[in-house]
């Protein structure tokens, strides 16, 4: 969302998030313990799109396998914690910082390559470290059965209700002001014609390696803080096909490339899927959620984002009599 | 030593079969279609509902899966990269969430339980300590001859032609009267059609299953990726270098790294030589 | 778009899903009962369909106290993550007073930090991981809500080396083995205790271990490096795409005899799913298995089982008997205990005690090893885990599994121990007898 930023639209911004943060922080006292627990998996799930997206939809280097970089997080803290006993507030910072040294390897290829291949690349990366957790050292990642009983950092709905909003927003704040920074505006020009960046000047592979390293920091904290939640880690619920296709069709339906998307994909996509379960408990509600994705997704890929923002265009145009100016912001 | 180039060679001739589909679409729309995976596993479940619930003849249990293949593929292209032509993330992304659907799909109809396919050809060969099924070699001879014919299509038939001529230069083919849609149409098609024949033979060697789309994808897409796009005979030769390297490591070294090989093979390509091993130098 | 907008929709959502799902906890006169498991599998079915004639049938006899007893449900998919939110859902959402699982193992791994959070009592009648019951020795508090009424793994491997005493080396003279074993920590835990105990008790070295990869299409090679080992026979150990070893060492013609642990075996689809090229394939299976024998209240549950569902699986695999017998004793330990309460219901599900009887000997028993009860063959405790015996004559409890073995003409039948078997150990057409 860079480009020209007027005071008007600032302040409007500002609110939002303000009363955004309020609602939700007041939430807890009208909802059932049982919403809180699905609005936290929703609170994780918008973090690792928004760490997506601040990759993939910003620079266009489609990352299949995120779930490299959060198990990565995710592993170097159950790991410390569990067999080396590192308390949490230090193995927290660590995995962070393992993290950031997996997004420099997972940040290489794309010095040579992009698109497609790029894409299968991350996949490749990601099927390895599924092999790996498995093979290498099991005495340290427990193999294929992973770890169970991790320590759970917060215990009970509300706690973690409170913190996950609170971490998710913290970063979505973070992550909006970047992306309002010169580099945060390069990163989205890049996606549309990376020569022309590296034409004017500025140096494509730094502001490359800023997006994957911002994406890292973003995963590495979500991922981690994840596996204390769960409270177990296991190769198959990190490196699987299924993870990649939440993250990536929640930042999608959202509305890629924009700080607000990934958030409102999580949710929603949270919400379809858990919203039916108690109407249709088993096998037809996966089946159901994914053809509402498809169907949604193939209707406008560029999410519900841009639905609402063609629907209210549409209004002040109906209203106004005039041509719509676009969004907002 | 025979073992290993017998075995070698039948696993190869399957890994070949079942890129076949891949390469042609990779080649053609440059679309990375993720639903590939999804062809073998339609074939295979079409085939073994007609022949083994049905309990219907076999080649009628093949014609299902061709034709099951076929449409899928049709409607893949019509409804799917169609519709978000030109954005190739997009259509990349929703055959993503189609393959997930497909799965859903089928454990609805099916149920998740593995299912095991009859022989399509019964009988076993024994070479020293190796046995060879007779399915298997099927396999092997199915794919030198849809690799044939398919070869002599795209050089030599006016359609082949065409396809080749939309896979080389698009804009170009446009130009010279090439009815482009149509042409993409066709090469869904069959390679839907391809995918679900090769999918039969890779059920009936190894099981029916609602996530069996995913490892065939990883190897369809190593086997195209590093033969290098455009290239029919690049990929039937990293087949060979595939179905040989796991082969071998699972016989001389260690079978826990079979797959740690071929991951290892497309990340170093990649980095190393993006066109893959036969491919065209443009990305 | 007005950002105001954007952040009303997120919030919206959150909101709408709390309202449309607050009417359903339950009324003061009812008691929950959670099933947590894959609804399309035919484990998870066994024992949702086995809590289900379970609750019924307590239910006619008055309930809990005069309280009606409702199941509700929660799919896992059988994924590990799916798996945590439905153990939540049940916890938060529908609030159950006791949960029965029919989950595989790496799914209650996941779940099980959620049931000491929520101090659920929790049966489960699949998963059979020892590092579970080891938590349960090593912490015994935090995880006294447990109970598996399913032998551990550990039972299982100290069985086989007496079916290879017994049956291997005395009966078919086999001296050498090779293991074909999967790469997952159950394939590295069954070939640990197999290779430390086969050879000193039973008299077989085990020549070479070959370790697969779980998605490996191909098992010619390995089959070709099993024949080349020069062994008697193979040991298998497939949890994972077991059918795929099978249905390819049979369709090979393999000249080697193969027998092991084969978890798609274990059910009578199994002919139907491998098209009837599953012959010659024995496998380990907890009990009651495949061709077992089965007493008269097994039978009666089976025969209520059949009369009510109509698709698969036709015949409940044993963790549908688990959870049927298993549900019933956790509700006679709750009438004892006046409800759920830890404090009291765990030390009376300790003393459930359940004999089933077949010509007036034991045949199965449903009980439980307490904390500090320790195990004669092994040396070591295994709280919460069902009572089973390891020691012929195996007349104080089940025995943690038997051998079955499929024929070539589909039918299959319990080959050890002596006291179960109705039928030969049998090594397949194909495989010339030395």
């Amino acid at each position: 969302m860079g480009g020209m930023i007027t005071q008007k639209s600032l302040i409007a911004w500002i609110v939002a998030w303000i009363a955004f943060a309020v609602f939700m922080l007041l939430l807890p006292q009208y909802v059932e313990s049982g919403t809180l627990r699905l609005i936290i998996s929703a609170n994780f799930v918008a973090i690792f799109a928004m760490s997506w997206d601040f990759l993939s939809g910003k620079t266009g280097y489609i990352s299949f396998g995120h779930p490299f970089l959060i198990g990565i997080g995710a592993y170097a803290t159950a790991i410390l914690n569990y067999r080396f006993h590192v308390p949490i507030g230090y193995s927290i910072p660590l995995a962070v910082v393992f993290t950031l040294v997996g997004g420099i390897v997972y940040f290489l290829p794309a010095l040579r390559i992009k698109g497609t291949y790029f894409a299968l690349v991350t996949l490749a990366f990601m099927e390895l470290m599924y092999q790996f957790t498995q093979v290498i050292r099991p005495d340290l990642t427990g193999g294929t059965r992973g770890i169970s009983g991790v320590q759970t950092m917060l215990v009970g709905a509300r706690p973690n209700y409170y913190f996950t909003f609170l971490l998710m927003f913290g970063i979505a704040i973070v992550l909006w002001l970047l992306s309002r920074t010169r580099a945060g505006t390069a990163l989205d020009a890049i996606a549309m014609n990376e020569e022309a960046v590296s034409g004017s000047g500025l140096s494509t592979t730094k502001l490359k390696l800023f997006a994957f390293l911002v994406s890292a920091t973003v995963a590495g904290i979500g991922g981690a803080f994840y596996v204390h939640y769960q409270g177990s880690i296991a190769p198959r619920a990190i490196f699987e096909i299924d993870f990649v296709f939440k993250i990536i069709v929640s930042a999608l339906i959202g509305g890629a490339s924009t700080i607000v998307g990934p958030m409102l994909g999580a949710f929603f996509m949270s919400f379809l899927f858990d919203y039916l379960r108690p109407f249709l408990p088993g096998t037809e509600r996966f089946f159901l959620f994914g053809v509402a994705a498809l169907l949604l997704y193939v209707y406008q890929p560029k999410g519900i984002y841009q639905i609402v923002a063609d629907l209210i265009s549409g209004l002040r145009a109906k209203f106004a009599g005039e041509a719509g100016n676009g969004k907002a912001a | 030593m025979t073992q290993i180039l017998i075995q070698g060679f039948l696993l190869s001739g399957l890994y070949a079969l079942m890129a076949i589909g891949f390469t042609l679409i990779f080649s053609v729309g440059r679309v990375l279609n993720l639903a590939y995976g999804s062809y073998l596993m339609l074939g295979g479940y079409a085939y073994f509902y007609v022949s083994q619930a049905l309990h219907m003849p076999k080649l009628l249990g093949f014609a299902s899966a061709i034709v099951m293949g076929g449409v899928a593929g049709v409607l893949m292209y019509k409804l799917l990269v169609k519709r978000l032509a030109g954005d190739q993330v997009a259509v990349e992304i929703s055959t993503l969430i189609l393959a997930v659907v497909i799965q859903a799909g089928v454990v609805l109809v099916f149920n998740d339980s593995t299912k095991i396919l009859l022989p399509i050809v019964n009988g076993v060969w024994r070479v020293g300590s190796a046995s060879i099924t007779f399915n298997m070699l099927a396999a092997m001879v199915a794919s030198w001859v849809i690799l044939a014919g398919l070869f002599v299509f795209v050089k030599r038939t006016h359609l082949g032609r065409a396809i080749q001529a939309v896979s080389m230069d698009p804009k170009g083919a446009v130009i010279s009267g090439v009815d482009t849609d149509r042409i993409n149409l066709i090469t869904w098609a069959i390679s839907g059609a391809l995918g679900s024949t090769a999918g039969v033979f890779f059920a009936a060697y190894t099981q029916l299953n609602p996530s069996m789309w995913v490892a065939p994808l990883i190897i369809v897409v190593a086997v195209v990726i590093v033969g290098g796009i455009g290239s029919i005979v690049g990929s039937l030769i990293v087949a060979h270098i595939i179905g040989f390297m796991e082969i071998i490591t699972t016989s001389l070294i260690s079978a826990q790294m079979r797959g740690v090989f071929t991951m290892a093979l497309i990340i170093g390509v990649l980095l190393l030589r993006p066109q893959g091993l036969f491919g065209r130098s443009d990305l | 778009m007005n950002p105001f907008m954007k952040l009303t929709a997120v919030a919206a959502l959150a909101l709408s899903t709390g309202l449309a799902t607050s009417g359903l906890s339950h009324a003061a006169d009812t008691v929950k009962v959670g099933f947590i498991g894959s609804f399309a599998s035919d484990t998870g079915r066994s024992t949702l369909r086995g809590a289900e004639i379970a609750i019924e049938e307590l239910n006619a006899a008055g309930g809990l106290n005069g309280k009606k007893i409702v199941l509700v449900k929660a799919d896992t998919h059988e994924d590990v993550t799916e798996g945590i939110k439905a153990y939540e859902y049940l916890a938060e959402t529908e609030k159950v007073d006791f949960v029965i699982s029919g989950c595989i193992d790496d799914v209650s791994l996941g779940w099980l930090p959620r049931m000491v959070e929520y101090k659920i009592p929790t049966l489960d009648t699949w998963t059979s991981n020892i590092g579970i019951i080891d938590k349960l020795v090593s912490d015994f508090d935090t995880y006294k809500m447990y109970f598996m009424n399913v032998a551990t793994d550990e039972a299982l491997a100290a069985l086989y080396v007496d079916f290879g005493k017994d049956i291997l080396a005395k009966k078919m003279g086999w001296k050498k083995t090779v293991i074909v074993q999967e790469d997952t920590a159950f394939g590295n835990a069954i070939n640990g205790l197999v290779t430390q105990l086969l050879a000193p008790e039973a008299g077989i070295k085990v020549l070479d271990t070959i370790v697969y990869d779980t998605a490996t299409v191909d098992f010619s090679p390995i089959f070709s490096r099993a024949v080349d080992s020069g062994a008697d026979f193979i040991y298998l150990v497939a949890s994972v795409n077991s059918q795929v070893v099978s249905s390819q060492y049979v369709k090979l013609q393999v000249p080697l005899a193969m027998t092991g642990v084969n978890v798609s075996a274990l059910g009578r689809e199994y002919w139907e799913d491998t098209g009837g090229a599953g012959g010659g394939i024995s496998t380990l299976s907890p009990i009651p298995s495949v061709g077992f024998a089965i007493d008269d209240e097994s039978a009666a549950f089976v025969k209520k089982y059949q009369a009510k569902y109509s698709d698969r699986p036709k015949y409940p695999h044993f963790n549908g008997f688990n959870a049927y017998f298993g549900l019933k004793q956790a509700f006679s330990a709750a009438e004892k205990a006046g409800g759920f309460g830890l404090d009291k219901w765990v030390p009376a599900m300790e003393n459930e005690d359940l004999v089933l009887k077949k010509d007036g000997k034991l045949w199965l028993r449903y009980a439980f090893w307490k904390p500090g009860e320790k195990e004669p063959r092994t040396g070591r405790t295994y709280p919460h885990n069902i009572k089973f015996d390891i020691s012929p004559p195996y007349d104080s409890g089940a025995p943690s599994m038997v051998v079955v073995q499929w024929y070539e003409d589909g039918k299959a039948k319990v080959v050890y121990p002596p006291k179960y078997a109705n039928g030969e150990f049998a090594v397949p057409s194909w495989v010339k007898k030395k």
